[in-house]
């Protein structure tokens, strides 16, 4: 398969669909699900899909250090272009490397300044353009709402969109009226998507809880596929 | 695992520059009762430290390679690997980290995790090979212990836990108190060489309880019975010790140790934990890799009776000829005894055995798996592998980068060019990343190596060992060039002027190899067309072609050659012939191939300040750099990018300006990279040029 066919058969544009096209630009996406449940495995493929479409990705880590991403995108890689037999797979990987940087903080020890001047000094000072900035690992436990409206701020004006992945924990399973966990609760005016992770008999499944401006708690026909942790369309 | 083993420890000491790595070694012998006299490293009575032996390292104080020193300390023989630290000499720390089985990381008291401690620790962890931290210098202002345990723990991410607590900081150091044995340990004698042993002092006694708490707590992750005797309130020191070091081996916990090596404090207890707490060569599993079976790893045990398998790790020319250090992983090395060189595929006897002391050798008859000894007079390079005639393994793979970066240099006077042809022999032999050739047109010597500083260290190497003094030219990139689509050919060699002709066709075609393969060759030929006699011919034909290619005149990789048809002459066909033919129909077919620059890229990886890091960033950009990674904590970053090799020359001044010398870096080969359109052209221009001009 050629790099583009497999762009247009990718199960994102069913995602994609589902949330009125995609998430946005300057607007901020959250995958919530308890730890363990493959909120990075999502982030990953999100930002392989981006990176196969040319996009300059930013994967921000609040957690891994940055060997440890590196064979997050290894492997994802490995299977998406083994399942869609795509050709020519070495140059196409050298290609998606090339548009790709990963950034390692510890959210503890920085400030939200600190963060998005670290930031503005890649994409302008670096001079990478970058489309799109996956963040994993961001505690909304300890962070706090108006770092993120600063932070969908810079996405507008930058003209970035934001992907983040939220860790619930078990002891606050509870919901709001709207379905979105209580973790989020605080945070919903910054937040344009959130999809949820559940785990299913056999699957995890994709739920949109929140699309833009309208609260659904919708069931996808997307899972994740437990052994190569790819985005799968049932 | 028999006792001899289990009392050995093959340890080396790793330091940032300045950290006093020299003068704890010198201590380190002068404890051990090697030597009798304690000289400082830029000494006044000029005669310097032991282990550094090169004039060079005395000068830059810092030790470049590496060298193996048996001590004894309570029972435990002790062979001390000196490592150098610097990136640059890749492989040379390669072969010192190889022979490990347990590393002292040596840290300034006062300037704590530097980044070369970075660089250090990151080797130590690829390697796998578990540490002990201690902090020196504790007698200088500022000197503080905790600070350098929590930068152990969030700028190298390690368990460090201190196994120490100081008495006394700054002038007022004095010295420590054990955190096992809770006795406070004092240094008597004119160079410390008495223990003395006394009550913890009052004043101390709050935060040494403190401190032991944390010591229990971490170590009780490594052994069941601790945890139970803490929570029975009743604990043994050998419960301790034995948790400390189970995680210390395991590479989970790193124990931290207190004193100041120059002021003769803290060295005895640290060796006391280099045999308690770093394993032995029988508790370390080492591989290697089985060359009839496609170098496809297989473990080795440290087992005496098994056979031999040993690496010659590092080799110095002695009065007495080549002395070559080897590490022995598994059986047992005989004087007198058969060995097998696994790259020469050739069997040597074992001639003189022996066991370098930090001042004499000793003579010996065997020595056993997990030891290092050296041999006497035995030919050959740095990195073989010896065996057992009956084995075909090896330790390291037969895989060596090729140099990316290439000198000229040119001896001063007559005197000079003996000295520089006889340094560079010996370079050569000890390592197999630095080349040398005469270039046939300018009549220079030309040496080649892995980076500007590796190429530096020899040329000065040059003037001080072999006072060869020479001059050097600008560095200059290895470019390569390769093809990127697959061509045919079929040409025909003729020849008929007076005396015998000249005849042979050949014909097939070239194209990538799709893989690091440099190059190879397909005989296709079927019914004898090309006779089997000149099929070598053709092949060499081809690798002559490739030496230089004809795009921009470097040499040509990874291409496959396949020749499947011919024809041959009764008369006129010879070796000769059927060369020419072959280079000819190379050279013709080559421009069609699509071919292509490639530039070596190296991985750089540049710490510094986070402040700085716009700057280091915009840096890397304008140098055709990709950034890879950045890892940002606190106040700290190291930034990670793949950058041309030929955009790098002169970073170090450009850093140092743009983040007002906070900022170091360190780079290393990481592969060959297609040279950006604009660049390739001006290259092919320079190339044409010099061609018609050479007509």
């Amino acid at each position: 398969m050629v790099r583009e066919e497999l762009i247009r058969r990718s199960p994102l544009r069913i995602l994609e669909k589902s949330i009125h096209g995609g998430v946005g630009v300057g607007n901020i996406a959250v995958i919530a699900a308890r730890k363990g449940t493959g909120k990075t495995a999502c982030l990953v493929h999100i930002a392989t899909d981006q990176l196969f479409q040319g996009k300059h990705v930013i994967h921000v880590s609040f957690a891994s250090r940055t060997d440890h991403i590196m064979s997050w995108y290894e492997d994802i890689f490995r299977e998406i272009a083994r399942k869609r037999d795509l050709e020519d797979a070495m140059t196409v990987h050298d290609d998606l490397i090339r548009n790709r940087v990963l950034m390692n903080f510890n959210q503890h020890g920085i400030t939200i300044e600190q963060f998005l001047k670290s930031l503005r000094a890649m994409i302008v000072a670096g001079g990478f353009a970058a489309d799109t900035i996956v963040i994993d690992g961001y505690d909304f436990e300890a962070g706090d709402p108006e770092s993120l409206r600063r932070l969908r701020d810079f996405a507008k004006e930058l003209k970035l969109t934001l992907w983040f992945s939220a860790s619930t924990h078990r002891e606050q399973s509870e919901v709001d009226e709207n379905g979105v966990p209580m973790l989020l609760h605080s945070y919903l005016d910054h937040l344009a998507v959130i999809i949820s992770l559940t785990p299913e008999k056999k699957h995890i499944r994709l739920r949109v809880i929140k699309d833009h401006d309208q609260y659904r708690s919708e069931g996808l026909h997307l899972e994740l596929d437990s052994k190569s942790l790819l985005i799968v369309s049932e | 695992m028999s006792d001899t083993i289990s009392l050995m420890r093959n340890i080396g000491i790793s330091a940032h520059i300045d950290s006093g790595k020299t003068t704890l070694t010198e201590r380190i012998l002068f404890y051990t009762e090697k030597i009798h006299a304690i000289h400082e490293v830029r000494g006044k009575d000029g005669v310097g430290a032991t282990m550094d032996s090169m004039e060079l390292e005395k000068e830059r104080g810092i030790t470049i390679q590496s060298a193996a020193t048996n001590v004894t300390w309570r029972g435990h023989g002790i062979n001390i690997i000196d490592t150098p630290g610097h990136v640059d000499f890749t492989i040379e720390v390669e072969r010192a980290l190889r022979v490990l089985d347990g590393a002292i990381l040596v840290l300034c008291g006062v300037g704590g995790v530097q980044s070369q401690s970075i660089t250090v620790d990151r080797q130590l962890k690829r390697y796998g090979v578990p540490r002990l931290a201690f902090v020196n210098k504790l007698d200088r202002t500022g000197a503080n212990p905790f600070k350098v345990r929590d930068q152990l723990e969030a700028k190298l991410g390690l368990n460090a836990v201190m196994a120490q607590y100081p008495i006394g900081l700054e002038e007022k150091h004095e010295g420590v108190v054990d955190l096992v044995t809770m006795k406070a340990l004092y240094f008597d004698g004119g160079a410390g060489e008495t223990i003395r042993e006394g009550e913890i002092p009052e004043s101390l006694v709050d935060e040494v309880q403190k401190y032991r708490e944390l010591l229990l707590d971490a170590a009780s992750m490594f052994d069941d019975e601790l945890m139970e005797g803490i929570m029975e309130g009743e604990v043994t020191e050998e419960q301790i010790r034995r948790a400390i070091r189970a995680g210390t081996v395991a590479n989970e916990l790193c124990p931290v140790f207190l004193g100041s090596a120059y002021k003769n404090k803290g060295v005895q207890p640290l060796l006391d934990a280099v045999t308690g707490y770093l394993p032995s060569p029988g508790e370390v599993e080492n591989r290697a890799l089985d060359i009839d079976n496609n170098e496809s790893e297989v473990v080795i045990e440290s087992d005496a009776k098994k056979p031999v398998v040993a690496l010659a790790f590092k080799l110095e020319d002695g009065q007495y000829g080549q002395l070559t250090y080897v590490r022995i992983y598994q059986g047992t090395i005989k004087k007198a005894g058969d060995l097998y060189n696994v790259r020469t595929r050739k069997k040597f006897k074992v001639g003189r055995l022996i066991r370098m002391h930090s001042n004499h050798m000793e003579d010996i008859t065997e020595a056993v798996a997990g030891d290092i000894v050296a041999l006497f007079g035995i030919d050959c390079a740095s990195g073989d592998t010896f065996c057992d005639p009956s084995l075909n393994v090896s330790m390291t793979s037969m895989f060596v980068p090729n140099p990316v970066i290439s000198l000229a240099i040119s001896p001063k006077d007559k005197a000079a060019a003996d000295k520089m042809g006889k340094a560079i022999g010996r370079f050569v032999k000890e390592d197999p990343t630095f080349r040398s050739y005469v270039d046939e047109e300018s009549n220079e010597t030309i040496i080649q190596g892995m980076g500007e500083l590796h190429l530096d260290v020899y040329v000065e190497r040059m003037r001080r060992e072999y006072k060869a003094e020479v001059d050097t030219g600008a560095p200059q990139v290895a470019f390569r060039e390769t093809i990127t689509v697959r061509a045919d050919y079929d040409y025909t060699h003729k020849k008929q002027t007076g005396g015998s002709g000249q005849f042979g066709r050949v014909a097939g075609y070239i194209e990538p190899t799709g893989n690091d393969e440099n190059y190879e060759f397909v005989n296709e030929i079927k019914g004898g067309v090309i006779p089997t006699e000149y099929v070598p011919s053709v092949d060499k034909g081809f690798r002559t072609a490739m030496e230089t290619g004809t795009f921009i005149g470097y040499p040509v990789v990874n291409v496959r050659a396949c020749v499947n048809d011919g024809s041959t002459h009764p008369v006129d066909s010879s070796d000769q012939a059927f060369q020419t033919a072959a280079r000819t129909a190379f050279r013709e077919s080559y421009m069609k191939a699509k071919p292509i620059a490639l530039e070596p890229i190296m991985k750089v990886s540049v710490e510094g300040p986070s402040e700085f890091q716009g700057n280091i960033f915009a840096s890397l950009n304008q140098r055709r750099g990709i950034i890879l990674a950045s890892n940002e904590d606190g106040m700290f970053s190291v930034v990670e990018a793949e950058v041309p090799l030929s955009e790098m020359f002169g970073y170090s001044t450009v850093l140092r300006s743009l983040t007002q010398g906070k900022a170091e870096f360190t780079m290393e080969f990481a592969k060959y990279g297609k040279v950006p359109q604009s660049i390739a052209e001006e290259l092919r221009e320079k190339y044409e040029k010099a061609r018609k001009e050479g007509k």
